[in-house]
Order: structure tokens, then sequence, then C-alpha cells
């Protein structure tokens, strides 16, 4: 055998042709993929929403978060759930005035609708615990809730472990009336941060909703106990009283 | 140093030797086909198939086994003139030489053909008979006529033989045999036995079930084909063995191997 060398190269080649359908098919199949993925993400988007949320960026302006070093602050959450094109303000202002002096701004459409307040006249005691007054905006650009959207929130949640998105989806949940969900959403909140008072109603109501009273009651009265919230009471003698 | 390898490729050198005959599902049927065919009132067996599926062999394994029973003989190459093939028939007949400077008178060799019936049956084994003419098949077929000699006529399945077999044979040929290539098990154990009964174990061992896939999609199962590439397989083994032993894989015969044998035979091309 004296012919391996040219042999070894014809192989070679050989093998470089048989590939190419591979790496052809290969390459196609990454390209479908990116497409498919493309488009997957761009339909979850309303290019109404987009040319609006454009044409709207010079009018509509809206507090992010603000920081100061004074004493009297005030203290802006927004939090965008990307997916949902939703975006939740919590705002507690001690001074308008100075709010709008604020140092992170970003505008938000003008289509927004405002003024969807989940725990109206609650106070929210992870943002302050001075027991200053509070102001909740809840703005939504589009009525996005479908379950894709969901699922992303939930997603980034894993990655980020944002209470906020938890307890998004949790509030969220609740109102559509999955209770299991919101009761588990609840639960994730307030794995990352136990002190977020909203999460802790929810669950609770959300067990009472699931038909789990003992249970329910059980646990607000355990809160009760190291908190002297007035919400938590009020929840307590509603379930008491069969008023829940 | 001599290499394993080198046993290995003269296991698969391409040669009709009866020591290197093959039990197999199907050249077993075959030959108990071809020995109950022999032992019938027949004038005429056809036995065909494409080139390499062992027709040569199985006369040869049919002579090798009925020689002692019956008077048998095996005309392995076709003779190069009409002349030449009655000088053979008549030495089989008459089981004398011809003298010198005389032919064969073929009305009396029918005769002759003719006073044996009764007496004698002989069987005679032509193999490659697409080599034959159509006149020279014709006095095959009268001779065959007398009852006393049985053709058994292996040929190549051709068109062409195909038309010989009809114009020549379809009245008389009373029996059919046609041998087919390989399926992959067959092929599978043909290599592993021939392998064995060399005592080649271990590297019986390192043609894994996808290399026999691989070899029987290039050879079709066709036997010789088969040798063949596994002669090619093996010269290649030994050639890394002697010289680049990195290459080589004594556990499992790399299918890069076998491609390249492909190559060189031409199974497949760039």
């Amino acid at each position: 055998m004296y012919d391996i060398r040219p042999l070894e190269e014809e192989w070679k080649r050989y093998r470089k042709k048989k590939m190419r359908p591979w790496y052809l098919g290969s390459i196609v199949f990454v390209a479908l993929l990116f497409l498919i993925l493309f488009f997957s993400s761009n339909t979850k988007m309303s290019f109404n929403a987009i040319s609006d949320y454009f044409n709207s960026l010079k009018s509509s302006v809206s507090s992010k978060e603000v920081k100061s070093e004074n004493a009297q602050h005030t203290k802006s959450n927004i939090v965008v759930n990307g997916p949902l094109m939703r975006i939740e303000v919590d705002k507690q202002v001690l001074d308008e005035s100075e709010s709008v002096e604020s140092e992170g701004i970003e505008n938000t459409p003008a289509n927004i609708l405002v003024d969807i307040p989940i725990l109206d006249g609650k106070q929210d005691e992870r943002s302050n615990g001075l027991g200053k007054e509070r102001k909740k905006i809840h703005l939504d650009i589009i009525k996005t809730t479908n379950l894709t959207a969901y699922k992303d929130v939930e997603n980034r949640f894993k990655l980020s472990r944002d209470v906020d998105d938890s307890l998004f989806l949790a509030r969220s949940y609740y109102k559509k009336g999955n209770y299991k969900k919101s009761e588990y959403w609840a639960l994730q909140t307030n794995k990352v941060d136990p002190n977020i008072e909203e999460s802790m109603l929810i669950f609770v109501k959300s067990k009472m909703k699931l038909g789990r009273k003992n249970e329910a009651k059980n646990i607000l009265t355990a809160y009760l106990k190291k908190s002297n919230s007035h919400e938590a009471k009020k929840l307590l003698y509603s379930i008491e009283n069969g008023k829940f | 140093m001599k290499s394993r390898y080198e046993a290995a490729k003269n296991v698969f050198v391409d040669s009709v030797d009866i020591e290197d005959y093959i039990d197999l599902d199907s050249s077993v049927a075959a030959y108990k086909q071809l020995e109950y065919s022999l032992d019938k009132p027949l004038k005429m067996i056809l036995i065909f198939g494409k080139p390499g599926t062992g027709k040569s062999i199985l006369l040869n394994r049919i002579q090798e086994k009925l020689k002692h029973q019956k008077e048998i003989h095996y005309f392995d190459t076709p003779a190069v003139n009409e002349k030449e093939f009655f000088h053979k028939l008549f030495k089989v007949l008459t089981q004398k030489d011809l003298p010198s400077n005389s032919e064969v008178n073929f009305s009396a060799l029918v005769e002759f053909c003719q006073n044996l019936r009764g007496k004698r049956e002989i069987i005679i084994l032509l193999d490659e008979a697409q080599m034959y003419g159509p006149e020279m098949m014709e006095k095959i077929r009268l001779i065959s006529d007398s009852r006393a000699v049985k053709f058994v006529v292996s040929l190549h399945k051709t068109d062409d033989e195909d038309v010989i077999a009809k114009e020549h044979f379809q009245s008389r040929i009373w029996e059919v045999i046609e041998l087919k290539n390989a399926t992959k098990e067959d092929q599978t154990a043909y290599i592993h036995k021939k392998l064995l009964k060399k005592n080649l174990f271990e590297i019986a061992n390192s043609i894994k079930a996808k290399d026999m896939k691989l070899i029987h999609r290039f050879t079709n199962g066709n036997y010789r084909e088969c040798n063949k590439l596994l002669f090619t397989i093996f010269e290649i083994c030994e050639y890394y063995d002697k010289n680049e032993p990195s290459k080589i894989n004594y556990t499992h015969i790399h299918h890069k191997i076998i491609e390249m044998s492909a190559l060189k035979l031409g199974y497949i091309n760039v």
C-alpha cells in the first residue's frame, strides 16, 4: 500500500463533500431558529403602542426613582414589566415640588391608564417606614395580559429575584382569580423580602379563597404577633366574622 | 514484525476455494435446492445470479460433496471453441482421451449418450455458461435430451443472458435457482465466520454492527465486492499498523478506513 497519502487526501475531500449538506442544514436550521425567535418576540409588541410611546416621549414625564440626600426625600419606584408593556409607579410624595426636580426622570406614554391602585389607601411599609402620605399610581400602557407575558415576567423573576416582579404576579393572579398562583407568587415575594406586608396579605387572602381558612388565620395571627399592622388586623377581623 | 492485519487481509483474497466456503442461511438453502434438483429426473438446471453471488463456489461445493456418490464433473472455464469443449466432454463420457488428430463427431456423441441412458447418470456442471454461444448451447441441449447427461448451467444474470436462457433453455430447464446478494445479516455472518475460521477473533470483534452496515451499503451484499473491500480495509490497517500505529484503533475499525477503501475501489468518489 503505497498510495495511502493520496487516498487520505481524497478521503478528506470526500468527507468535506459528505458533510456539506449537514453544515448547510445546520446553518439553515440556526437561521430559521433565529427568525422564529425574532418574530415570536416581535409579535408580543403592539406596534401602535410603540408609535404612541414614541409620540408621547416629549409630553409625558414620570419619575423613576429619586434618591435625595435630604432628609425629606422623594422616592419613586418604577417597575417596567417589559413583555407586558406595563409600568407601575409607586410614588411616595413628601413634597410634590421636590419630586418634579427629582434626578431620575423617565418619559412615559400618553395613553396610559392612570390610577389603578391595588391597595388603595394602604400604607406601603417597604417604601417608607415613617408613615408618611403615600400615593400609588398604577400605569398601564397597553392591556396585554396574555400567558406568555406572565411567563416572561416569571422567567425574569427567576433571574433577577426582583420582588416587584413577584409581587406584580401575585397581585395579577389574585385579581384574575388564580389563587393558587397568587399564593405561590406571594410566597416567593415573601421569601425574597419578608417585610412586604402586601405579599403577606395576598398570601392569606389567597389561602382564604382556596378554602384554607384555618391556615390563613394561623398565618395572620402569627404575623400580627410581630407587627401591628392595621390592615392585617382588619383582615383577621373580617375572616373571623365571616365577612371575607 | 508481522502485522495482525496481514492474516486478515489474506482471508479475503478472492478465490473459489472450497475450503473457504461459509455456510450461511441463503447459501445453505441454495445448496439444498440444488442437491434436491439433482435427484430429480431433470435434464437441465439453471443457476443464475449477479457476478459475485456465489455461483461458482456453489458448483464447487456440490461437486466436492457428491463426487463420491455421483458421476459429477465441473467445467470451470468455458472452452475456447466448440472443438475443445467436445474434447473435454468426450473424455468425461468415455473416460478416454481423444486420439490425436481426430475430432469428435457430434452425431456419434449424441448417439453414445443415448446408449448410456439407464446405465450411467452423468452430471456436468457448466460454470460461466454465458460464454457459450447459441449454437453451442443448442448442442448441449441435444446432448441433455439423451437423459443420460444432466447439465447444471451457471449464468450471470444480465439482460443478454436472460435472452439466452429464454431462447435455449426455456422449454428444457425444469429447475431454476437464483442466487441473490447477501442480506446485511448474512454478510455480517459471512465476514465474522471467515475471520473466525482463521482464529482472528479480535479482528472479527473490531468490526462493529455500524461498520457492517457501511460495508453492506458499499458492496450491496455482493460477496466478491465484500472480499475486495475487506481485503483493502485490512491492507490499509496493515499499513497503519506497521507505519503509523497512532492512526489505528485496534478495538474498532474506523469508518475513515472503510471509506478510504471504498474510495480506492471506486464505490464512492469525491
